[in-house]
């Protein structure tokens, strides 16, 4: 039976095993799925990179390929939220130039893409007045009573909501 | 993926930075105060506590240096490049789950009786109040009593949980009754628990009498002793430790010795808002001796969990939590 190197019992060193086993194979499913051999290459590093940032989980592997792909799929996903993130940031950025005091550095945007794609990534889990009754307070700054106002919902409501989204990202910032 | 960080610790994090942003300029005060005490109380909660205000921190400073459209101008593009339409009927689905459960836990853990009794407390609520005859009682969580002064005697009807009881002398005897029988006494300080099918009586000072439903001789209990006794006239002596389950009381913890582990998840579930759901017979073949803290129920489960592998205690929120015996592999 062709049992793949990596299954539910531990090894001692499950990744370097996962990686032995598996890499060849996913760089050229990823291959196939994107046509750019290059984007294909660097994807796979990135979804080995992305589960050694979550070892602990490794054990528990049973399915290694299945695994592979789903965190190679939601790189891919992932990967296009940021551009799409990125250029619409960057692009609102100049529109309002003149109200802003400086353009943020290189390092400045890299931290507001990543915050902002942690939210993003946090809303899709959410309701639709939730994460609007958190972006109305965390980032436009109105107060419990004037959210519960505009959304037409009563203040424990808005709390709710809030803590609801706060959750969310705190997830989000785990995955 | 990483397990998830500790839920609960994250779930009160949101809680507490939710308090520091209120309408209310007192309860933003006060939930400083309690959050800086939150944070210090353990390390997890601190990291959790760091993760959230940072998140927090970076939308404020959009607000703050003119990028608050271009942060919504983002989010938006994000999340209309690649929608994600099914996890949002999950997540309709446990909002929904979300809303129904506080209601549904307020019915599973108070029953009627409990709200129409004299003084009650809930689940974790302790609270201590003076008689009318200047007799002290404290209630523990959970716990339930109807109070019946009269010209010749006064009467605490136990509903349910556990009592401390400090009677003052005032020439009428002073009754705790329950199904399972009744304790009479002068002035005297004793604990009494009540649970399904028995009452422990705990003495912490001088004595009282004990008349044991379908028993006609009453049973004297002295400082020092415990009593159990069931409405069936069965009735057990034992020592105890007085003076140790005062000051545990009053530090409200729980401490027991060779007691059946059901009983045990009766009390911290009294302590506890959330449900803590156990299959009765599977667990009482466990024996605890521990001293366990009634104000940290999550500790004292955590606790109860290191010192049995084979109890297999799952948390679904801390509104809900499960305990089986895992399956023997």
């Amino acid at each position: 039976m062709d049992r793949p190197a990596v299954s539910c019992t531990a090894s001692p060193d499950p990744l370097h095993d996962l990686y032995a086993s598996h890499h060849g194979w996913l760089s050229g499913w990823l291959r196939r799925k994107l046509g750019c051999p290059e984007q294909a290459a660097d994807l796979a590093q990135d979804t080995f990179l992305r589960i050694l940032g979550a070892r602990d989980a490794l054990p528990a592997i049973c399915e290694p390929r299945a695994y592979l792909t789903t965190t190679a799929n939601r790189l891919i996903i992932d990967r296009a939220r940021r551009k799409a993130l990125e250029q619409a940031y960057l692009a609102e950025l100049s529109a309002v130039a003149d109200t802003r005091h400086s353009f943020p550095s290189p390092e400045e945007t890299l931290i507001a893409v990543q915050a902002l794609m942690q939210i993003a990534n946090a809303l899709d889990r959410v309701p639709v007045r939730a994460g609007e009754a958190f972006l109305l307070h965390y980032l436009d700054g109105m107060t419990h009573a004037e959210v519960a106002c505009r959304l037409d919902v009563s203040p424990r409501m808005v709390r709710k909501y809030l803590v609801q989204c706060l959750l969310a990202c705190d997830l989000q910032s785990a995955a | 993926m990483k397990p998830s960080p500790c839920t609960t610790a994250s779930e009160q994090a949101a809680a507490w930075i939710v308090r520091l942003s209120s309408d209310d300029a007192e309860e933003r005060r006060q939930a400083e105060q309690s959050f800086l005490a939150w944070k210090a109380a353990d390390p997890r909660h601190a990291e959790a506590a760091a993760r959230l205000e940072k998140l927090v921190g970076q939308l404020a400073a959009f607000r703050q240096d003119g990028s608050r459209s271009p942060a919504r101008q983002a989010i938006l593009a994000a999340r209309q490049s690649t929608p994600r339409p099914a996890r949002r009927l999950a997540a309709r689905l446990a909002l929904l789950a979300a809303l129904l459960l506080p209601g549904w836990l307020a019915l599973q853990t108070t029953p009627a009786s409990s709200l129409l009794a004299d003084l009650h407390t809930g689940s974790g609520e302790w609270q201590s109040t003076t008689l009318a005859d200047g007799s002290r009682l404290a209630l523990g969580g959970s716990a339930a009593v109807d109070l019946q002064f009269d010209a010749k005697t006064r009467t605490v009807t136990l509903l349910r949980g556990q009592i401390l009881v400090d009677v003052a002398h005032d020439g009428r005897p002073f009754i705790v009754a329950t199904p399972h029988g009744s304790i009479r006494a002068l002035g005297t300080r004793f604990l009494v628990n009540r649970y399904a099918d028995e009452t422990v009586l705990e003495m912490l000072e001088s004595r009282v009498a004990v008349s044991v439903v379908g028993s006609d001789r009453p049973i004297v209990v002295e400082a020092g002793q415990s009593l159990r006794f069931a409405a069936d006239g069965g009735a057990r002596l034992a020592s105890i430790d007085g003076p140790l389950l005062e000051d545990a009381w009053r530090q409200r913890q729980l401490v027991v010795r060779d007691r059946p582990l059901d009983e045990v998840l009766e009390q911290l579930a009294r302590n506890r808002s959330g449900l803590i759901r156990y299959d009765r017979e599977a667990v009482a073949s466990l024996h605890v001796s521990a001293v366990l803290p009634l104000n940290d129920t999550d500790r004292a489960l955590q606790l109860l969990a290191n010192n049995f592998p084979a109890l297999r205690i799952r948390r679904f929120s801390p509104y809900f939590v499960t305990i089986d015996r895992a399956e023997a592999h």
